[in-house]
């Protein structure tokens, strides 16, 4: 699938089947979960990071089952298409926005997202205890999100950011490496 | 036309919802001229209308089959539609799928998501292409109803989560609908 095609799906999609909600609902419920998880860790931002991961993968193993009856997409054929996909159909019609994908490695198995605009983290500024600047990855949960959904369509992948506006970066960065395909698993056999 | 049963496998191979449409077999089974071994004949295994997942339910009528339960049955099925499906692709290419197949007495169709969520259904011979039909389950019942409620477990292991009220009764309506074609 060409980028123009995806992008045409994505827009086409959200246009007509998606309901939509309010964005800073959207913003200020994370931003809530976020601040919770920071009071419940008592600022321990490595385990904030890994609970959002962790919140994201759930939603992400959902996710992809209303990504695939919504847009009626097929498997894609390589992990460029995946990335086109994932950008211009899948961000789009959850978030309205298409981060850029660039950055290929020469392999094919890693490229990076950058976030333009990112409706989690308006309005966000980080805590200024020295910590949260160089620890916090505040919309880590996208992360998790990536790997729970991909892993259902049997790829497995590592997903990071590697910077964020928020922490006074030029950009907001996200690294996302294919792992590996998970193969088809096999029935028990009979006892 | 008659639907004879319904199963659905998740990616672990494992069959996470049977419905089976007993009254209907019976129906079908009675245009048939009776053999020598009549199962059906037998109205302790008929009495009840629909089974949903009793272990020993007498599920098939079909006489070469004499009885196996709803597990066997739903085991054989998916140790069909596996073959067929991996033999296809070794044949064709990955992106190929088989769409049905008949038999001189009922027709199987399948539909597989990217998930490897794989829906079965079994039919009268005579019934026209289900894969859209299927499609609609996915879509708008087992997304909706399943996946979507927030209470339901991700992966439904032996069946938890996936026989809720309003897909089953999601379900049946729409079943209905394709029978009265």
């Amino acid at each position: 699938m060409s980028s123009t095609k995806a992008a045409r799906i994505g827009e086409e999609v959200w246009k007509t089947r998606i309901d939509k909600v309010n964005a800073e609902l959207v913003t200020l419920t994370y931003g809530s979960i976020v601040a919770q998880l920071c009071k419940d860790f008592e600022g321990d931002y490595m385990e904030v990071n890994k609970q959002l991961d962790k919140m994201g993968y759930n939603i992400g193993l959902r996710l992809i089952e209303d990504f695939l009856a919504k847009t009626n997409t097929g498997r894609c054929a390589n992990f460029r298409e995946t990335a086109e996909t994932i950008s211009k159909i899948g961000f789009k019609v959850f978030l309205n926005i298409t981060p850029t994908v660039t950055n290929w490695t020469s392999d094919n198995k890693q490229f990076s997202l950058i976030f333009d605009e990112n409706p989690l983290a308006d309005f966000v500024e980080l805590p200024d205890d020295g910590r949260a600047q160089n620890e916090l990855w505040y919309s880590n949960i996208l992360c998790g999100v990536l790997r729970g959904a991909l892993e259902m369509v049997q790829m497995q992948v590592d997903a990071h950011f590697a910077s964020d506006v928020l922490r006074g970066n030029d950009t907001t960065e996200m690294r996302v490496t294919l792992i590996r395909m998970i193969d088809d698993e096999l029935p028990p056999g009979d006892d | 036309m008659p639907i004879y049963s319904f199963y659905i496998f998740d990616r672990h191979c494992e069959c996470i919802y049977v419905k089976q449409w007993l009254e209907r077999e019976r129906e079908r089974s009675s245009f048939r001229p009776q053999t020598a071994n009549s199962t059906i004949s037998s109205p302790a295994t008929l009495s009840e209308k629909r089974v949903s997942t009793p272990i020993d339910a007498p599920t098939n009528a079909r006489p070469p089959h004499g009885r196996l339960s709803v597990q066997d049955d739903a085991k054989l099925v998916f140790g069909v539609v596996f073959s067929l499906r991996n033999m296809v692709r070794k044949l064709s290419g990955p992106d190929d799928n088989f769409i049905s197949y008949r038999t001189s007495s009922y027709k199987l169709h399948y539909y597989e998501t990217p998930t490897n969520l794989k829906f079965v259904m079994l039919t009268d011979i005579r019934m026209d292409n289900l894969r859209v039909a299927l499609h609609q389950i996915y879509i708008n019942l087992y997304v909706e109803f399943v996946t979507k409620n927030p209470l339901s477990p991700v992966e439904h292991k032996g069946g938890e989560g996936v026989a809720c009220e309003l897909f089953e009764l999601g379900l049946e309506r729409f079943v209905q609908t394709i029978q009265d074609v």
